[in-house]
């Protein structure tokens, strides 16, 4: 939907210091991922794929390198902002947890609006709104009451879909989304995905062992040793 | 307030178990301090809730009236101290009773001879004495126009003391007693023992000059009477044998509960903040502030805290109202406030393990976390 990309990053670099030992997890990673793109991220174990989505969605912080989401340099963020960042610009669908066990399906939607904590009965009714939207899209309408717990491995994973597009966010990251799934679901879930992201317009990265997935993305970014090789 | 209703209204059994824990812990607590503060009184009210500011023992007494004598001479140095005012003589004796067709009973009468230097402070009914025969019993033990009669020795005639008026916490040493005159208390001795001559007072009963204190009036009658050990009237209450004992091995009770309030709700949260520990990380991800989730943690511990308070207030007050064998137990509405005060702090301070481990959650753990949702 959007001309300007998504996500830029130019020279990030991200290094831990193990004793004296300086340990390199991304190294001068360059990538623009467009407004609308979907991009699968491939590569083996330990190349830097989770690294590199954890410093676009501002869970970590770049050792060196500008990183740029939706218009916004959070390079030089600090943690309370990227607390915000976080919570208003991207959305997340992670490999493990991904939804709170004592909420609904609807309250794992509607806790992103609450976390929020301002804006009152408005921002409350528009929440629900979404919430309901969003849900029938994902046709979990009449799942919205039930728990986690209650739900298949599909439908968990429909509802995180749901989480990190109830903010409306400039880019979605999904790690390892299908890794929990046997394939014919696997495949539901891309494809869902895939159908999301393009009816809004929305830029995602996938992190990804699996090369079916690369079909269903417009481009595939291969990562290994935490260099980007094409 | 979102997360943590919702998370309550989800876990009722567990937040439900541990309100009713901490209500019986509140109960007891509350419980066993009206039941010092009955005891309590019982020992001391008569002294507590007279009106004379001072009172002067025998220095051998050990602090009991009925131990105590005073000597004429020592009478006359305790009248004559600098900043004594009023004083008066008291006696006090414990006699055998008998009220109507009901049997033999204990009952300690004191009498003085200055009915309105020591005298009960408030009446909960009926009047002051105004002859002799006349006395204020306390409430819990006698009836407004008893007839009380003084058993004697045998072959005396029993003295008699009409019940004119009743006042609330006025026994000492947890036995029923009458307030009277020194002549009625008199004849009350002269019936168990016709054939005494002269009656010395047990101590005497002092009020403060104009302009000068209790506590200073007390400390001049100290320092020119080496034989008389003068106190103020709550000393004369806190410092009577026993008095301090009671106090102090309830005050081990309730450093337990202080103890074991704060220990069960403290681990309780802790457990739980482990194991959601992933649903804390997964909503630190996603931009929940750490002062969002601390906050929703510190109002389940005020709202667990404030319920299980309830629970023990509404358990104490039916029994409160009602009182355990001859002891009174009081809602002491100031008691029940600080205690409520005193183990919300506890309860918020118990949390603090708990609040750490949510404030040093670190949000990339989303990433790597464990279990499947």
């Amino acid at each position: 939907m959007s001309s300007s990309p998504a996500l830029r990053m130019e020279g990030v670099r991200k290094t831990y210091q193990v004793a004296d030992e300086e340990i390199v997890a991304l190294d001068r990673a360059d990538l623009v991922v467009g407004g609308d793109e979907i991009v699968a991220l491939i590569g083996p174990s330990g190349s830097g794929k989770t690294t590199l989505c954890s410093i676009a969605g501002g869970l970590l912080t770049a050792s060196q390198g500008t990183v740029v989401v939706g218009g916004n340099d959070i390079s030089d963020y600090t943690s309370r902002q990227l607390t915000d960042f976080r919570r208003t610009s991207v959305g997340f669908v992670f490999q493990s947890v991904n939804l709170v066990p004592f909420l609904t399906a609807r309250e794992n939607l509607l806790v992103v609006s609450e976390l929020v904590g301002r804006g009152g009965r408005r921002r409350r009714k528009d929440a629900v709104a979404r919430t309901a939207e969003l849900l029938d899209e994902l046709g979990l309408a009449d799942r919205a009451d039930n728990l986690p717990a209650q739900l298949s491995g599909g439908q968990r994973q429909r509802v995180a879909i749901g989480r990190a597009l109830m903010n409306g966010p400039d880019l979605v990251l999904f790690d390892e989304p299908t890794s929990a799934l046997d394939s014919q679901l696997g495949d539901q879930v891309v494809k869902l995905i895939r159908d999301e992201m393009k009816d809004r317009g929305t830029a995602a990265i996938i992190v990804t062992h699996d090369d079916r997935i690369t079909h269903y993305a417009d481009r595939t970014v291969r990562i290994e040793d935490g260099r980007i090789s094409a | 307030m979102f997360l943590a209703l919702r998370e309550m209204r989800r876990a009722v059994v567990r937040f439900g178990l541990l309100v009713a824990a901490i209500g019986l812990l509140v109960f007891l607590i509350l419980f066993q301090q009206a039941l010092q503060d009955g005891l309590l009184t019982s020992f001391v009210g008569a002294i507590r809730n007279q009106s004379a500011p001072v009172l002067v023992y025998s220095v051998d007494a050990q602090r009991t009236l009925q131990g105590s004598t005073i000597p004429p001479e020592l009478e006359r140095q305790v009248r004559g101290a600098e900043g004594v005012g009023r004083s008066a003589r008291l006696n006090q004796s414990t006699f055998t009773i008998r009220i109507g067709e009901e049997g033999d009973s204990d009952a300690a009468i004191i009498g003085t001879d200055d009915q309105e230097l020591v005298r009960p402070t408030t009446l909960t009914a009926g009047r002051r004495p105004e002859r002799e025969g006349e006395a204020v019993g306390s409430d819990g033990d006698f009836r407004l126009g008893a007839r009380v009669a003084v058993v004697g020795s045998p072959g005396v005639r029993p003295a008699e003391v009409t019940v004119v008026g009743l006042a609330e916490d006025l026994q000492l040493s947890v036995t029923p007693t009458l307030f009277t005159d020194l002549d009625t208390f008199r004849a009350a001795s002269m019936a168990v023992n016709p054939g005494a001559t002269a009656m010395l007072p047990n101590a005497i009963a002092v009020a403060p000059a104009d302009g000068a204190s209790a506590e200073r009036v007390a400390a001049s009658i100290n320092s020119v009477a080496p034989d008389a050990d003068a106190l103020t009237r709550g000393d004369a209450a806190d410092n009577s044998p026993g008095v301090a004992q009671v106090r102090q091995s309830f005050q081990v009770i309730f450093l337990l509960y202080g103890l074991v309030v704060p220990l069960l709700t403290g681990l309780f949260f802790l457990i739980i903040t482990l194991q959601k520990a992933g649903s804390l990380t997964l909503l630190r991800a996603i931009g929940a502030r750490a002062s969002v989730l601390a906050g929703s943690l510190l109002l389940q511990v005020g709202i667990v805290m404030g319920l299980g308070l309830a629970v023990g207030v509404g358990l104490f007050y039916p029994l409160s109202r009602t009182g355990v064998g001859g002891l009174s137990l009081r809602f002491d509405a100031t008691a029940v406030l600080a205690w409520s005060a005193l183990l919300l702090g506890l309860g918020l301070l118990s949390a603090l393990a708990s609040l750490r481990r949510v404030l040093r959650i670190d949000p990339i753990e989303a990433t790597s976390g464990p279990g499947v949702r």
